[in-house]
């Protein structure tokens, strides 16, 4: 069996994936600080190995860490402590291997979703001064008609191609985004509280939208958010970050479980209460905290 | 109702008197002091009258300048050929020539702001230099400049340089930051490289930034522009007003000033269209 280190060890789910770790995170401690004062401790010595086709859902209070455990998976961010290994080696600079769906700023303002959509396929294909070659209107060509069939499976209208995301609602905005970091094909798709800021209709569509894609493809997805019915509702997996030791200690993972496919509303929010109980302190008023019912 | 309301909603018709209104009252009062001037002294040179400023703009456009060796058979020349040969037609090709020579060499000033804003390395090195070298004045530094690369050219384009390249680098820079960080990332994450990153994704966001900062700042061009003409030169607008100044020629003055100001609006009327067709995303957003 894969191992999964985390803080409470007897509440890891046995039906974690026997396959070798995609991600590994290593002991990793991250600090905040300007010189001359005390670093802020952020994560304390966080351990976690995901594996390919995992889609965990991290959830947590805000301000515990749960973007910046993303950062480092992403490379954004490096740790003060410890590593983070993505197919066996570290880190270094945010590459193709993973694909980033941001709360805010997802999509290029000076491009249109098409454009938006092929940048990536342009960029690595045809490269800064490839665009001079003659092979690059076919190859563009074809890279238009991914995009387009990308569109549609996100249940954009052709004619959708055409705008600008100013122009797109925040729910078709994020389903541009989906599209445009799946076309590359990443092995992990990393999602930061992307549907936080639509209302609940939409975010109810995106949910079962990205579920779709995930069996479909098999991307691993890490997905951050604050409500536990949606860090249920979609994962594999929940991984929920507190912090045990008080505001000082830094943020560690406090629940690592994993979820089955729940037959019932019963067993479902038998799954959330437990997360909220994990992640929220005994008496917190959810809505206030940042989990708002669906 | 009070004028005095941040709700107020003036009509089309109010809207249009005020903003004329100013403009009405100053060549209204000017043109009626001019008169006044006129009445107790015919000779008056500081106000001319309308009919005066009229004639000398028309010498300016149609005659030669009084240099010119084309003056002689000037008569017999057709009308373009009459303005093109006009001391205003030769006084406005110079400066726009040196204008556009300085706006040009303002594009190195716009890429060193992208490339301190995007690697380290760069903004450390040239950041402080900039941040000091934005504080000179750069008036005081004309006769360094002069001495330096002589009363030619080269000293008034880079009079210009001096004078606005820094405040385009730190504005370059600052555009260049403000970027979000997510949109550098994900250009990380579609397979883009530093440099892809750094002209593909936030040179294309941040040049209609940059050309908006570069038209706020076309006055300060022009006027260090007009210093260094006004100084040491042999043709220009500016020339050309500090030449007639030594002969209170105040009816050409005002419209070689007025020309000036039409001149600077066309360029900036013509940035800002340019920039909207360019980059309609930028406008609308």
């Amino acid at each position: 069996m894969a191992t999964v280190r985390t803080a409470l060890d007897d509440k890891v789910d046995p039906a974690i994936p026997e396959s070798p770790a995609l991600i590994c995170i290593q002991d990793v401690i991250v600090e905040y600080g300007q010189p001359g004062k005390l670093p802020k401790r952020i994560l304390n010595g966080v351990n976690l190995d995901i594996h390919p086709g995992e889609f965990i859902s991290i959830v947590g209070q805000t301000g515990c860490g749960k973007s910046t455990l993303l950062r480092l998976v992403l490379a954004e961010e490096m740790p003060a402590h410890g590593q983070v290994l993505v197919e066996g080696s570290p880190r270094k600079q945010p590459d193709r291997r993973c694909g980033y769906v941001p709360q805010k700023y997802s999509l290029f303002p000076d491009r249109t979703v098409l454009e938006n959509i092929t940048f990536g396929l342009e960029v690595t294909e045809i490269g800064m001064f490839g665009s001079f070659s003659p092979a690059r209107r076919v190859r563009r060509h074809e890279f238009q008609a991914e995009a387009i069939g990308y569109l549609r499976r996100m249940g954009l209208r052709e004619s959708d191609a055409v705008k600008y995301p100013h122009q797109l609602s925040g729910g078709m905005q994020q389903r541009v985004a989906i599209a445009q970091a799946l076309i590359m094909r990443p092995k992990i798709l990393l999602m930061d509280e992307a549907f936080s800021a639509l209302d609940p209709g939409t975010r109810a569509g995106m949910q079962r939208l990205i579920k779709d894609l995930w069996r479909e493809t098999g991307t691993t997805i890490l997905f951050v958010t604050h409500n536990p019915r949606e860090a249920v509702t979609l994962a594999t997996r929940v991984i929920a970050l507190g912090r045990t030791g008080g505001d000082d200690a830094g943020a560690n993972i406090v629940l690592n479980l994993a979820v089955p496919n729940a037959n019932n509303e019963l067993e479902t929010a038998a799954l959330v209460r437990r997360v909220e109980q994990s992640t929220f302190p005994a008496g917190t008023d959810l809505d206030e905290a940042g989990a708002p019912e669906l | 109702m009070s004028i005095l309301q941040i709700h107020a909603q003036p009509s089309r018709t109010t809207v249009w008197i005020l903003s004329w209104f100013l403009f009405a009252t100053g060549i209204a009062s000017y043109f009626w002091i001019s008169r006044g001037r006129h009445l107790d002294n015919p000779d008056d040179r500081v106000m001319p009258t309308l009919r005066q400023m009229e004639r000398a703009f028309a010498d300016a456009t149609l005659k030669p300048a009084e240099d010119d060796e084309v003056a002689a058979n000037a008569d017999r020349q057709s009308l373009v050929a009459k303005i093109r040969n006009s001391m205003l037609w030769k006084d406005t090709v110079a400066t726009g020539r040196r204008f556009l020579i300085s706006m040009a060499l303002l594009f190195p000033a716009v890429l060193l702001g992208l490339h301190m804003g995007m690697f380290p390395y760069v903004g450390s090195f040239f950041l402080r230099f900039v941040l000091f070298f934005d504080k000179i004045v750069a008036l005081s530094l004309l006769p360094i400049l002069f001495i330096a690369f002589g009363i030619d050219e080269l000293a008034k384009v880079m009079l210009i340089v001096v004078g606005v390249a820094p405040t385009i680098v730190l504005d370059a820079f600052n555009l260049t930051r403000s970027v979000p960080k997510e949109q550098i990332v994900k250009g990380f994450t579609l397979g883009a490289g530093d440099f892809s990153v750094t002209y593909r994704i936030v040179l294309k966001q941040i040049w209609p930034r940059v050309l908006n900062s570069i038209r706020l700042n076309l006055k300060a061009v022009m006027l260090f522009l007009f210093a260094g003409e006004m100084i040491a030169s042999q043709d220009g607008l500016a020339y050309r007003i500090a030449l007639l100044r030594r002969h209170m020629g105040m009816d050409t003055i005002i419209p070689y000033v007025l020309w000036v100001a039409l001149l600077l609006f066309l360029v900036d009327f013509l940035m800002r269209t340019l920039n909207r067709k360019l980059h309609p995303w930028f406008q609308e957003a």
